[in-house]
């Protein structure tokens, strides 16, 4: 267990541009095994480009990123045979594909074929619904299930780490709340988890560490608890001051 | 009565020929969404490749055949490496691929122009076209075997799409490259997979082609025809590609035969405005759309 204080994946004073417009200003992380750490912000403030940079789809302009301690190739399909899993932005499972095909691409890379067949009775138990929905044209399903089905495609690969960009976006407030709770349990059977939200709440209730990102700077860091306590935060991100309650009423009146 | 069945099989085969360019061309345009003209320099260089390997191997048409498939084939990947990996590495915009494909169509008909000459050059008779009869009705056993062999290389094409781990990986890079790229995928090796696929297709049409015609550095443009059957089956849709190249090719034996042979390209022509007129999505385009 020796590598339990070491991070499994760091990253340090990463800085990354699109042409003039700097959207990483040097930012650093850390995710040790096991955890769930979460890193909240509003529109643009460089979330996806975090993972982008991570997953090695953007160029890094500078610093490094490790992953149990060795610098991570900055080529995609390098970084998933590695053991690491991005569950994009906006879902973006294969319309085109079925739901067992979808879960067959996010198994590409392994070389232990013999193991996709449990592998995939392990996503199906996490996501009953998309047993129902196996042959079913991934197009056809709901925005929560094309979400559950993100993540469990994620699943496949078997990753160390998983990364999340944005799973609660445009769901049901009822469905982000289940499909938290899934991550959670994902985490509890030993996936580490590295998730990007705008749902602020929601992330810090099922994280053990968070990092607030604002306009490609880390402005904030600590636990989870500590974070949703902090007076900043809920003004900046939970956005349940009670003159924002009060505001509300009077605008819905 | 019977001159219509005879029509009709010349429609198919040519068809075929069609088809083979089609779908080729339809895969490459599915993944990187540009229309490659260079595809019809694979064409040529498939046919040239069987003609020079021809009288080297001494008319072995199954070894020539199998070397002018996979050299056309590695003729498609060098033309991506060198010409469209720099652009998309680049920049997203897909107009300077077509752009780049249109200078590559140039490079490789004078590559062949400097190399073999343009001159008309017709293969040595290694494929049978002579006329066969059933019945009243007279055909060329050369047309059944084309239809034959035709749909043997689809057959094949859709066993590889439907049932291979890299098959899958096409299928689903034609959707969405990048999440492709995510889910472990090298999508260099996928774009030249892709590549050697459609440069092998053309090689076989060209083949086709150079017994039916004969070969010259300028046949590649008979895959205008074959990029208008993709247009009307359905840009990106492989089936789509090849009922179109069916339905055009048929239309065009019978407009030669029936009306006049001087009409056949108006017919061609005439579809892909009438496509683009009333639906321009081809017959099979975009049949599922996502749910946001």
């Amino acid at each position: 267990m020796k590598d339990k204080d070491n991070p499994m994946l760091e990253v340090r004073d990463l800085k990354v541009s699109y042409g003039a417009i700097r959207a990483l200003l040097g930012i650093s992380l850390k995710v040790t095994r096991g955890e769930i750490v979460c890193v909240i912000g509003a529109n643009g403030a460089g979330k996806s480009t975090l993972m982008k940079a991570i997953m090695g789809e953007v160029k890094r302009e500078s610093g490094e990123i490790l992953f149990e301690g060795k610098p991570l190739p900055p080529i995609p399909y390098e970084v998933v045979s590695l053991g690491i899993s991005l569950v994009p932005e906006g879902r973006r499972v294969f319309a085109n594909l079925t739901v067992y095909e979808n879960l067959l691409m996010g198994a590409f890379p392994r070389k232990d074929r013999e193991n996709i067949k449990s592998d995939l009775e392990w996503v199906y138990s996490l996501f009953p619904r998309l047993k129902e929905r196996n042959n079913q044209y991934a197009g056809t399903l709901s925005g929560g299930e094309q979400q559950m089905l993100s993540i469990a495609r994620g699943l496949m690969s078997r990753p160390k780490i998983l990364l999340l960009d944005e799973p609660s976006l445009g769901l049901a407030p009822l469905l982000v709340k289940e499909i938290f709770k899934e991550l959670k349990r994902i985490n509890q059977e030993g996936v580490t988890i590295l998730l990007v939200e705008q749902n602020a709440k929601q992330a810090l209730n099922i994280s053990h560490r968070g990092y607030v990102l604002q306009t490609g700077r880390i402005v904030l860091e600590g636990s989870s608890r500590e974070l949703l306590e902090k007076e900043e935060v809920v003004r900046s991100y939970l956005g349940e001051t009670k003159a924002s309650r009060e505001d509300l009423k009077d605008r819905t009146r | 009565m019977e001159s219509l069945i005879q029509q009709i099989i010349n429609g198919l085969s040519l068809g075929s020929v069609y088809a083979l360019i089609a779908v080729g061309y339809s895969l490459v345009y599915s993944i990187l969404l540009f229309s490659n003209f260079a595809h019809g320099g694979f064409l040529v260089t498939g046919g040239y490749i069987c003609y020079y390997m021809l009288t080297l191997t001494n008319n072995n048409i199954w070894v020539a055949g199998a070397l002018s498939l996979i050299g056309a084939g590695l003729s498609a990947i060098a033309t991506e490496r060198l010409a469209y990996k720099p652009i998309r590495e680049k920049t997203n915009l897909t107009l300077y691929l077509l752009i780049a494909s249109m200078g590559m169509s140039i490079v490789i008909e004078n590559f062949w122009v400097i190399m073999a000459g343009g001159r008309f050059r017709a293969l040595p008779p290694v494929i049978p076209t002579y006329p066969i009869r059933i019945g009243s009705i007279t055909i060329s056993f050369f047309d059944i075997l084309v239809f034959l062999i035709t749909i043997a290389f689809l057959t094949g094409l859709e066993f590889f799409l439907q049932r291979t781990r890299w098959g899958l990986a096409i299928r689903a890079a034609a959707y969405d490259l990048r999440v492709a790229g995510l889910m472990g995928v090298n999508v260099n090796k996928l774009i030249s997979l892709v590549f050697f696929l459609a440069g092998l297709l053309a090689a076989v049409s060209g083949i086709f082609l150079s017994v039916r015609y004969t070969l010259y550095p300028q046949l590649g443009f008979i895959t205008i025809k074959a990029f208008v059957a993709a247009v009307v089956g359905g840009l990106g849709s492989l089936r789509g590609a090849v009922i179109g190249s069916l339905i055009l090719g048929t239309a065009e034996m019978l407009t030669a035969g029936f009306i006049s042979s001087q009409l056949r390209d108006v017919v061609v022509f005439g579809a892909l405005v009438v496509t683009l007129l009333f639906k321009p999505t081809g017959l099979l385009g975009k049949a599922i759309s996502e749910k946001v």
